[in-house]
Order: C-alpha cells, then structure tokens, then sequence
C-alpha cells in the first residue's frame, strides 16, 4: 500500500506543508482503493476466482454433481482425438479468418465515407451505428434467423434474380456466410474507433498530397493506411479476440445445438454444451484454457509483427 | 471538523460494508409450511410449448385456490433448453422446487442425489397401475411419479391424404410397405407436402425395433446391447427414400424447428409419441388426426410399451417438502387436472385422474390407441442409463447428419459408437 503512486490528486488550495503531504497521499491511497473495494470484490470473486477453480476443475473428470476426481492431463489429450471438437476449432478458425477482415473493411470503408463533410452526418453516424448497438442481442438472432430462412426476404429476394438458394439456415454450406454477413452487419464499434482516428491526420497532409499529383488510391496507401495503422491494430485485435468468443448468435439460431450438419459448431458453443448438455465440466474447462492460451499466443503475434506495419507518431521509422 | 478526505473514506467503506452485510443476510431460516395469511412459494418448472403452458396455468390456479397456504412460481422453457437449465441449476444447488421430469434423465439426477426420495414424504400412489411405477425408481427409491402413459404411434392428417387420394393406412404394416405409403403421399402431396420425417432418427422408435427383433437396447450392467450392424440396418432402413419426397429434407426440419413438421403442415404422418396429439392439433391447426400402430416385420411382436410420458421429481433440497409433495399429488391425481390436461401430457397414469377425465374427439382416439395396442404391450422401460439424453441427443444429431449427406452410413455408425462407447465409460 504505502508504495503505490496512484490516485495523487491535485490537492485542495489550502496546501499544507511537506510533513503532511505524504500522510495525505497514504490516505488518499486508502480511499482510492476502498472506492475501487465494490469492483475489486467483484473481480476476485466473479472473475479471478472462477478462472483459477476453472483451471483445477480442467484436470479433474467433473460432472456436476459429484466432487471432481483428479486425472491430470488427460482432458487435454482427448481434445485432440476428439472429432467435434477439431470440427469446432476448423468452424471457429473460418470465422475469424474471414469475418473478422471483413468487418474491419466494412468499418473502414463507411468511416471514410463519414468522414467527408456532408449535410446530414451526425444522422448518417448514428445509423450505421444502430445495428451494433442492438446486434450482441439475442432478438437480432432471432431476427436473422428468419430473415434468412425458407421464404425469408433474403431468399425470396435472391430468387428474384434468380438466384435459389432455399434458406441459408437449414443449409450446411451457408450457414458460415450467415454467420459472417451478421457479424459484418454490426461494424459500428470499430467504425467509431476509425472514425475518430481518421480526424487525426492532419488535412494537410492530403493537401500537399493532391497538390503532388496524388490520387485517391495514393493518398490511402501513403497517408491514410500508415497514419491510421495503430488504430487498425487495435480494432484488428480487439475484433479478433472477439470473434474467438462468438457464442450468443450461434446459439440462438441452431437452437443450441451447432447445427445444421455442426456447421454452427463454434468453439464456445461446443465448450457451453460439453459443460452442460453433457456434464462435462472437466472437459469444458480445458476447452476453456486451451482458448484462452490460444488466443494468447495470437496476441502476441499480432504484437510481434506489428513493429513492422504499425507506426506510431514520433516514431523515427 | 471533518475532513472531508476522512467524510468520503467513511462513505465508500460504509457503502461497501452496507452491500457486503446486505447479501450475508439473505440466508434466513424460513419456515416449512405456510398458512393462508402468510403462504409459502414454491418453483415449478415444465418444458413444453403453449399450449401446455396454458393449461399448467389453469391447473396451478386451480391449486392455488384449494391450496391457499401454497404460491406456485410457474415457469417454462422448451426440450432442449430445459436440460441445460437443469444442469446449471444443480451445479449451483438451486434447482426448482418441483420439477416436471424425463425418463431420459432420471438416473443422471437421481442416482446423483439431486431428487428428493418421494417415498419419504406423503403421496398416493395407489391409484396407479403397479407394473409402472418402477419407471421412477432406481435402486430401491422413489424419484417421480408418472403423471401419464404414452406409446409410440404412426400420425397421419386424413384430409390431407384424402386430397391426395391415398387410402387410410390401417396400421398392420412391415417397413417396407411404411415407406410406400410415405413415398406415395409425398410423390402425390408433389412439393405440397412431404410423405413423413425420417424415423430412423428417432431413438425410441429404433428401440422399438430393437424390441421387435429381441434385442436388448441396453444390457443390465449399463452397456449397448446391440451391433454397429444393427445400427447401420437400422439407419438404411429408409436409405432409398433419402432425396425422395417420401423424406422432408433435413435443411427443412432444421429451419422449422423447434416446431415439428408435422405441426407445420409439411407432412402427412409421422412417427412419434401418442401424447403429442393436441401440440401437433394446435400447432398444425388440423381438424384431425389420426394414430396407428407402428410399422413391424413381425406382425406378432409391435415391441411396443406404454412409458410414463414425464414424471413429476422434486429437488433434494427444496425447503418445502410438504408443500412439494402436495403439488405432485395434486398434478398426478387430482380429477380437475386430468379434465384440464386431457391427454395432452399423456393418457393420465392414475386411475382416479383418468376416471374423472371426459375424452372426446381427439382425446379419445389416443385413449382408444393405448387401449387398441393392449395385447402387443410389453414391460415398460427401465430408467436408461446415465447420460441417456446425451447419446439421445447425438443419435439425433448423427443421424440427420447422416441425412444431410455429411456422413455415411458406416461413418455416422462409427461416430455414434465412439461417442456412446465414450459416455459409458466417463459415467462407470
């Protein structure tokens, strides 16, 4: 306690001598913690207890009900004879491969087209925002989910140009551009975090750009992409993170079972029924720390190679 | 003076401690009976679609009305979510008070400790045909009571094979001559409609042809008591109506769920429980329809059985034993109920509740079924094995795999062997 340097506050105009001072940063400590006490409570008991208990239950055969019987490392040698399981990581890994570039792509795309001056913006902004703030929500999915079913407006407009594909839900091969198109659909959040990085380069840059004959394209690759690239980064390993977790939507539109044919099998959504369906908590909990190491792993690449795309201003490179 | 540092370091502790005494108070002692001033609540819980949960309401009001000391916290979910409730609930000791139960998942719970013995506590049971009662016992205890029977039935809609000119099927039938009439509906029903689903899918109708042909579906000491042969005859049962009308596709079957095809109107027959009659009614919005035994290649053994269509099971450690056992004797033989339910949770196990019940219409055809299929009836099931609703589930899910054309025959019976094999050695 006495060597944390946190919470000094600019103090009040009444400022007392010296002696004084360092007795008031230990009380200020003390009631900058005990505010933090609600949310440090919290965290011990809801998050960092759970996750060690979990870490335990991960080497033990726990179905529920009766006390968990120890047998090291075998859960995690069964994951990999497990054929769902490896189903679960292929469905899980082709979502992220491909939906969480897309989205951010999405997201880039429509903050620079918000980013130009133009009647109505604010309006604009708050529209294409919507459908995040509404899209983590169970009743979208249930939305979705009949929007793309037999005779939703997808396929009936799609047959309209021809194009009959029945529903995509009940169709192994489209459930994964289903669950794709739904996660593009909710760009706000990096949206708004591109939005607002797109405000920090300076205008003048494109001046001089355009007054050197640069086009559009150019002035993307040269300016735009390298002064925005810490944001990308952020955005690209927080949604990346993110799409690992896909849990809700799978979830309601297989009926909490991954269908059709698992191609909803996500991870997570095979973790949920390993620990629940069938009453294996032990297995899911290595489920659970396998993620979390993965996941891990990739983040730490994503640091390691950004040092050669991401710059930072100030930066000499 | 205070220092208004120390004022608002008293507040955030007092808040924090306020909170932190507020949540260890919750643990009062509260009573075990109530009384009409000051009654006490106990949680129900059932799986089921509206229908049922309409006629749940009515008969827990009229419960609440005789019972006045007794409030009932009703509360729904469907199939397959249900389960994962449960699990969850019992993981963290808090399963509802009472609970209405599946065969499937009586051991699981049961032989865990999580239900309450019912033998201990006070209901009458001697209204109930004695060779069924076993069906909710294990191991010398009482965990449910059997509200109700069903038996396994072939589903048809008249009016739609009369629009089609397909003659009534009178239920003495080998497989073979089945899936012409379902080849024949769908060929006719062109699009509209499709012959049935496929039966092959269905767990309980592959342990009735187990039955037929003398096969023990589980040995005495919890292991398979069939082949992988015979699985995979099972499955290629109906392989030649597979992409035929016969068939609703599986890509159908997927989007209408959790409604069936049957309730949807996009099938003519279909194989499933007799008691599903008035879901399938209300649903579908037919006028009617119809049951017939199911299809057998021996006319002598249909291995069919009457099963307890749900049990009512309470929490081990509900406060409110009393009050639990009440509602339980209350749902299994009260007159009033049976008159509520009909046979919508089955043909009502005890004889009192299924004197005082008038069957008409519908109702009375599944009545007239069970007692049509008497002389073919054999012993009810035993509780299955633990971890039953799982392999259950992955039966059904292989095999509409299986349907999708992701698997092939030897690979879906691979797949659910290991899987079985798997569970049955987890749970020894």
């Amino acid at each position: 306690m006495t060597q944390s340097p946190t919470l000094s506050r600019r103090s009040s105009p009444s400022a007392s001598p010296q002696p004084r001072k360092s007795r008031r940063r230990g009380t200020d400590a003390r009631a900058g913690y005990t505010f933090l006490l609600p949310w440090l409570l919290g965290f011990i008991a809801l998050t960092v207890g759970p996750m060690i208990s979990s870490l335990y239950l991960s080497f033990t055969n726990y179905n529920l009900f009766e006390a968990p019987k120890w047998i090291g490392l075998d859960n995690y040698a069964t994951l990999f004879q497990d054929e769902r399981f490896l189903q679960s990581v292929g469905v899980t890994l082709n979502y992220v491969i491909f939906g969480t570039p897309l989205k951010l792509a999405a997201a880039l795309a429509i903050a620079m087209l918000l980013n130009s001056k133009r009647k109505g913006q604010g309006f604009y902004r708050s529209a294409f925002y919507a459908p995040s703030l509404i899209g983590a929500s169970v009743s979208i999915a249930i939305v979705w989910k009949a929007m793309f079913g037999d005779a939703g407006p997808v396929d009936q407009g799609l047959s309209f140009f021809g194009i009959n594909l029945g529903g995509w839900v009940g169709n192994p091969s489209m459930t994964m551009p289903m669950m794709i198109l739904l996660t593009v659909w909710q760009f706000g959040a990096p949206m708004v975090i591109f939005l607002a990085g797109l405000k920090q380069i300076p205008a003048d840059l494109y001046e001089a750009a355009s007054m050197d004959g640069a086009g559009p394209v150019r002035k993307f690759m040269n300016i735009t992409w390298p002064m925005l690239s810490p944001v990308i980064f952020f955005n690209l390993l927080m949604e990346t993170i993110h799409a690992f977790q896909i849990f809700a939507s799978a979830y309601i539109i297989s009926n909490g079972e991954g269908g059709p044919a698992g191609s909803t099998l996500f991870y997570t959504l095979y973790l949920y029924l390993r620990g629940f369906s069938d009453f294996r908590m032990g297995y899911a909990s290595a489920m659970a720390w396998l993620l979390v190491i993965v996941v891990g792993v990739i983040t730490l690449i994503f640091f390691k190679t950004s040092k050669s795309w991401v710059h930072y201003s100030g930066d000499s490179k | 003076m205070i220092d208004r540092r120390k004022f608002l370091t008293t507040v955030a502790l007092g808040t924090a401690s306020a909170a932190f005494l507020s949540a260890c108070g919750q643990s009062s002692t509260a009573g075990q009976t109530g009384s009409a001033e000051n009654p006490v609540t106990i949680n129900y819980t059932w799986w089921g679609n509206d229908d049922r949960a309409e006629r749940t309401r009515k008969a827990i009001a009229l419960f609440e009305s005789k019972n006045p000391d007794i409030k009932v916290n009703g509360n729904f979910t469907d199939f397959a979510g249900y389960w994962q409730k449960r699990a969850t609930e019992a993981a963290g000791g808090g399963l509802p008070d009472v609970m209405q139960w599946d065969l499937s998942y009586l051991r699981d719970y049961g032989q865990r400790n999580q239900l309450l013995d019912l033998s201990t506590v006070k209901i009458n049971t001697d209204a109930f045909d004695k060779s069924l009662l076993p069906s909710g016992q294990i191991r010398g205890k009482t965990y449910g009571i059997p509200t109700s029977t069903n038996a396994f039935a072939v589903y048809y809609d008249p009016a739609k094979l009369q629009s089609l000119g397909v003659a009534e099927p009178d239920g003495q039938w080998t497989y073979k001559e089945f899936n012409a009439f379902m080849l024949e509906v769908g060929q006719k029903g062109n699009g509209a409609f499709y012959g049935g689903t496929d039966y092959t899918g269905v767990w309980w109708m592959f342990n009735i042809w187990l039955r037929q042909n003398n096969i023990q579906a589980f040995t005495d000491d919890g292991k398979l008591g069939f082949t992988k042969d015979d699985l995979k005859k099972w499955w290629n049962t109906t392989a030649e109506l597979r992409g035929t009308p016969a068939l609703v596709p599986e890509e159908r079957v997927t989007q209408l769920a959790p409604k069936s095809a049957m309730g949807s109107n996009v099938t003519a027959s279909e194989v499933t429980w007799d008691n599903f009659m008035a879901g399938y009614l209300g649903d579908s919005g037919a006028k009617e329809l119809k049951l017939v035994p199911v299809p057998s290649d021996d006319p002598d053994n249909l291995g069919l059985f009457l099963k307890p269509s749900m049990l009512m099971v309470a929490s081990a450690k509900t406060k409110y034993k009393d009050a639990a056992a009440r509602f339980i004797d209350f749902m299994v033989n009260d007159p009033e109920v049976g008159q509520i339910f009909k046979t919508s949770r089955g043909v009502p196990a005890s004889k009192t509740q299924r004197d005082g019940t008038t069957f008409e219409g519908t109702d009375k055809l599944v009545v007239d079924y069970e007692k049509s299929i008497e002389k073919y009836l054999k012993d009810a099931p035993e509780p299955p094995i633990v971890g039953f609703g799982t392999l259950e589930a992955s039966f059904k899910r292989v095999s509409s795999e299986l349907n999708y054309g992701k698997l092939t025959l030897d690979g879906a019976a691979d797949a659910w062997f290991k899987e079985a094999e798997d569970l049955i050695k987890q749970n020894a």
